[in-house]
């Protein structure tokens, strides 16, 4: 217990002319020590009271305490603010002072008096308070004075006494102990406090983290959930388009094939898959070149495109298009992966498609007799008119008087000569539609195209066409039927001067032209001037039956298409960048394979049907 | 083809004009074979025979006002036979025309007709059948 700078041999034995003055009455000296004992035991009691208070109501319960128990004047209190770095000031006065002093201006006399870290001694101090006299005696709080200073000041002369000093310093002993009490409770608030956050926040971020991981889980599973959908779509657009996949790991001859492959092969799903399996299904005719491809795709690792045919265990033969892509493995070794495609349905249904065709223009050139006849009429009957005419002429030369011998042989001659034309155009016409399979052998067309251009000369010259011919001089020999193919150009000539028939603003101009073609190929072209065609009608005009003369039949662009695709040819018309239309084919040229030509025809397919 | 009867008919009736000079009969075609054989029966016929491969040639000649009879094919480029029939109306030249085509043409056959043609013929035609249709013609003038 700190008594202040009393001492307790002072304490016991106190000043002596108070001692003196005591002594005479033992009396009233028992009774001043009992209620110093009992303040004491107030004073000790008043922790119970400070229990969980604030610093501030601490000092306040304590001042007024003191000031009852020592009847002071005032009291200030000055220390440590345990929230911040600063001090806290109280001061109390007694209701009972007579003291005309404001809290401010003790405040402030007291922090002169005893503020800042001077060692103030802390014996009582007389001073003067506005016209009063006060005693000041001063309490320092902790051992060091670092929580804080009490100060009190009370007018009674000789304050303070024995007994007062030491209940001050028991007081301040208290206060010191509760105020440091306080700050700990505080302490420990805060800590607690700090530690509430720090759980609360941990638990957030935990609740977070849970959270993100439900997500993570969810959407893993969205994943599998769409890769197993997709892997079923798959597996149903290979059924559907009749089409199986393959890996092949070239080192060690791994084969992996999807269900749909299994089927087209008609093996059992799952089993093992080997090449001498897979060859044991090639068709025998297609056998060697599949070993051949194998062979080479084992060392080089592009891109394979081809086709073969299964012989299947019934005899059914089933034909196949396939594409595999070489590519480094994980492991860098050469592995493929591809698709295998039946096209059998395909297949038959085109050829099915290209007979019905083909039986379709044949009905067409049939059922164009009418118009047939009179097309050989028609040409037929200008030498015929020209053999009667000259034969009458020849009779009556004869008859004459005397007879014109010379006369009648030019005649006869003439007659001879018209014979034999017309002998020449009705062979010529009766080849030209007779229903053969294309004979096809070493052609020039350019002589072929000039020999139509002679039959036609007469009739397009009635048409006031301009007639120009360019013939490439190197043109390759082709692979055609003469006959067929003059009557392919005979047609499009014609059309070209119909075409030009009502056009009389410009010149009408017919140009056909022979040249080179890619692929081995030769182009015929036939350019007129007239009304052109429109996109639209680009392709509809190759249709039986498709005709623009009120007259016509329309069969003989639809003839003359399938007479160039047996040739393995190809028709078509474009718009000229002027006015007009250019007719074209091309046919394969001649000393070619059929196998060649075959893909030639597929591969200009796909770039016709890609265009 | 009726040879005979062409003889005969040749002999029994004296098919030249009586007038001292021959007819000039033209004929317009563009047809070489015609140009080349018709003349030359016209000439057997008694005509005086001239030859035109296109309407055009025909009008820019001369021998236009001394023809007494034009052969005229119908279908030829640039002008038509109908077309130099039209021409010829306009230019109030009334020379008769024997039409003569090698396509069956009935719309044209008539048309022909109605402006006034003497005869519309078929290739190939009989000798007789255009000397007729030449007699009709010269002797209407």
């Amino acid at each position: 217990m700190n008594f202040g700078n009393v001492g307790l041999a002072e304490l016991v034995h106190p000043r002596q002319p108070d001692m003196e003055a005591k002594v005479k009455d033992p009396a009233q000296e028992i009774k001043r020590l009992q209620r110093c004992i009992n303040d004491l035991v107030s004073l000790l009691a008043l922790p119970a009271l400070w229990k969980s208070k604030e610093p501030s109501q601490i000092v306040h319960t304590l001042f007024d305490v003191l000031i009852r128990m020592l009847r002071l004047d005032f009291a200030y209190g000055r220390f440590k603010d345990p929230t911040g770095s600063g001090f806290l000031q109280i001061v109390r006065i007694s209701d009972s002072s007579e003291l005309n002093v404001s809290q401010r201006e003790i405040g402030k006399t007291m922090n002169d008096l005893f503020g800042g870290d001077g060692q103030k001694p802390f014996s009582p101090i007389r001073s003067k308070f506005g016209d009063q006299d006060i005693s000041l005696f001063a309490v320092p709080l902790g051992l060091e004075r670092e929580i804080g200073i009490i100060v009190v000041g009370c007018e009674r002369d000789g304050f303070p006494v024995d007994v007062e000093s030491l209940l001050l310093g028991v007081a301040a002993n208290q206060v010191a102990i509760g105020l440091q009490e306080a700050h700990l409770l505080n302490e420990q608030r805060r800590v607690a406090n700090e530690l509430d956050q720090r759980v609360a926040q941990r638990t957030l971020e935990l609740a977070n983290a849970n959270e993100e991981l439900r997500k993570e889980i969810g959407e893993r599973k969205k994943i599998e959930d769409r890769l197993r959908e997709s892997e079923a779509s798959l597996a149903q657009a290979q059924y559907l388009s009749r089409t199986g996949s393959f890996s092949w790991k070239v080192a060690n001859d791994e084969i992996a094939w999807s269900e749909q492959l299994y089927r087209i092969f008609d093996f059992e799903p799952g089993t093992p898959v080997t090449i001498e399996r897979i060859n044991s299904r090639v068709h025998p005719d297609d056998l060697a070149a599949m070993i051949e491809r194998v062979a080479r795709a084992r060392g080089s690792g592009g891109a394979f495109e081809y086709e073969h045919r299964l012989l299947m265990p019934d005899g059914s033969v089933k034909y196949l298009m396939a594409i595999a892509q070489g590519h480094p493995s994980a492991e860098g070794k050469l592995g493929y992966m591809g698709a295998v495609q039946d096209v059998t349905q395909r297949r038959s249904s085109e050829e099915a498609l290209a007979k019905a065709r083909s039986e379709l223009a044949n009905v067409a050139r049939m059922t164009s007799l009418g118009v047939l006849t009179a097309s050989i009429a028609h040409e037929v009957n200008q030498p015929l008119s020209g053999i009667i005419t000259n034969a009458s002429t020849c009779l009556r030369m004869l008859s004459a008087d005397p007879p014109n011998v010379e006369g009648a042989c030019e005649t006869a001659r003439r007659t001879i000569r018209d014979g034999h034309r017309a002998s020449d155009v009705v062979t010529r016409l009766r080849t030209l539609y007779s229903k053969k399979e294309p004979a096809l052998e070493s052609m020039d067309l350019n002589e072929t195209v000039r020999e139509v251009m002679a039959l036609l000369w007469t009739e397009i010259q009635k048409h006031r066409v301009t007639l120009r011919q360019e013939f490439a001089e190197d043109l390759p020999a082709a692979l055609g039927d003469r006959i067929q193919l003059q009557q392919v150009i005979l047609n499009l000539i014609r059309n070209a001067a119909d075409a030009m028939s009502a056009v009389d603003d410009r010149p009408r101009e017919l140009l056909v032209r022979t040249e080179r073609a890619d692929g081995n190929r030769v182009r015929l072209s036939v350019r007129d001037s007239g009304v052109g065609i429109t996109p639209q009608a680009a392709d509809k005009i190759f249709e039986a039956f498709y005709t623009t003369k009120t007259d016509g039949m329309g069969i003989g662009l639809s003839v003359s298409r399938s007479i160039i695709e047996a040739h393995r040819g190809r028709l078509w018309a474009t718009r000229n960048d002027g006015p007009g239309t250019t007719f074209s084919f091309t046919i394969p040229c001649g000393a070619e394979g059929a196998a060649d030509v075959e893909n030639h025809f597929n591969a200009e397919e796909r770039k016709a049907d890609a265009a | 083809m009726d040879a005979s009867i062409g003889v005969a008919h040749c002999f029994a009736m004296d098919s030249r004009p009586s007038a001292p000079k021959r007819p000039l009969v033209s004929v317009v075609d563009d047809d070489e074979s015609v140009r080349e054989s018709l003349p030359d029966l016209l000439r057997e016929f008694g005509f005086d025979a001239s030859s035109f491969s296109s309407a055009e040639e025909f009008l820019a000649s001369d021998i236009l006002g001394q023809t007494k009879c034009l052969i005229l094919d119908i279908a030829m480029p640039g002008m038509t036979g109908l077309d130099l029939q039209q021409e010829l109306r306009q230019r109030r030249e009334s020379i008769p025309i024997i039409f003569i085509t090698a396509q069956k043409d009935p719309v044209s056959r008539e048309r022909a007709l109605k402006q006034g043609a003497v005869q519309f013929l078929y290739k190939p035609f009989s000798d007789t059948a255009l000397l007729d249709a030449l007699n009709s013609a010269v002797s209407a003038k």
